[in-house]
């Protein structure tokens, strides 16, 4: 823990100003590969149980990132988010279906996006992930069914082309101007 | 993310969000001590209230994803908040910690953050941070990120 209260003998501007640009491109290589040296060898000493919490940390980023971006898109962002939580926690897929008590066939199959995760597997998502991120940072319970709608209507919106004139015959304009 | 009014010991929340080119008119070197246009087509931020449009602190940086890291080019919070005479506490921890937390994002358990500041004020940051020193480069990383994202993010 950093103790923000620290009763340092403060420099008066050693947040004031700071100017930390590299001079050159080759000043910033030469500091990149000391750099790197001594994070690999730092990097040693970092346990699994921490890897992992970075890991689940870029997920809860990425997926945030998702849920603020409105732009419409086609990727399949459940199912990817999905499988990047899964392979982050455990080495075999099945290990996983075995812990949220389905198939391995039930995951693979919506994993592959050929079968819609039903709500009893949405649930046991969202009760594994408090688990997993409890220790980790705060992890909003919705986060899963928010990612799955977004999914959803960004995909509907951005394929209106396909769908709209289909619907389109089976609604009728009232012009509210002439009620 | 908070700010605490070193008088009244009242909390803030701020929001942390890209500078706007309206922006460059008001961020002068006299009150955030340099020419911020320079940094325009670099990522640069700002530090506000969410409350208020004043801004508070800034910083720019830049990726370098061969090396999985993020390069802090210039930081500072504003004139009245130098020293011990400032108003709010926590404006840098929280522009540090908001560039890990988008390290984070990137590259994982790889991310690192760096900072070259003058050797005088090294110190503050390594102590005050728990930054790392490989020669004159200070630096965060997994642990350290977590540790900020704890201190600083209230998220």
């Amino acid at each position: 823990m950093i103790d923000k209260n620290l009763n340092l003998v403060e420099v008066e501007d050693s947040e004031y100003g700071v100017d930390s640009r590299y001079e050159s491109k080759i000043n910033r290589m030469a500091d990149g590969e000391a750099l790197m040296e001594a994070r690999l060898r730092r990097m040693k000493n970092v346990s699994g149980e921490l890897i992992v919490k970075g890991k689940l940390l870029q997920l809860k980023f990425k997926m945030e990132e998702y849920l603020l971006d409105t732009d419409s898109d086609n990727e399949c962002k459940f199912t990817d988010f999905l499988s990047q939580y899964i392979d982050m926690l455990y080495d075999k897929r099945s290990h996983f279906s075995e812990d949220i008590d389905i198939t391995p066939v039930l995951l693979s199959q919506i994993l592959n996006n050929h079968r819609q995760p039903s709500e009893e597997f949405m649930l046991r998502l969202m009760v594994h992930s408090e688990n997993a991120f409890l220790n980790v940072c705060s992890f909003q319970k919705k986060s899963w069914y928010q990612i799955y709608y977004q999914e959803k209507i960004n995909k509907m919106m951005s394929n209106q082309g396909e769908w709209r004139s289909k619907v389109a015959k089976h609604v009728k304009m009232i012009n509210p101007s002439n009620l | 993310m908070v700010v605490t009014d070193k008088k009244t010991e009242l909390i803030y929340c701020v929001k942390i969000q890209p500078v706007e080119i309206d922006d460059f008119n008001r961020i002068t070197k006299k009150r955030y001590s340099f020419d911020w246009k320079e940094e325009k087509g670099q990522e640069l931020y700002k530090l506000q209230r969410l409350d208020s449009s004043e801004i508070l602190g800034l910083v720019s940086f830049e990726y370098i994803p061969e090396e999985w890291r993020i390069h802090i080019r210039l930081l500072t919070v504003s004139k009245e908040n130098k020293g011990s005479k400032k108003q709010y506490e926590n404006i840098a921890g929280n522009l540090i910690t908001y560039v890990s937390k988008l390290a984070i994002k990137e590259y994982a358990e790889l991310a690192c953050v760096s900072l070259k500041p003058k050797e005088s004020i090294a110190r503050h940051y390594m102590v005050k941070y728990g930054m790392n020193k490989t020669g004159k480069t200070l630096s965060v990383e997994l642990p350290e990120i977590l540790n900020l994202i704890k201190t600083y993010d209230h998220d």
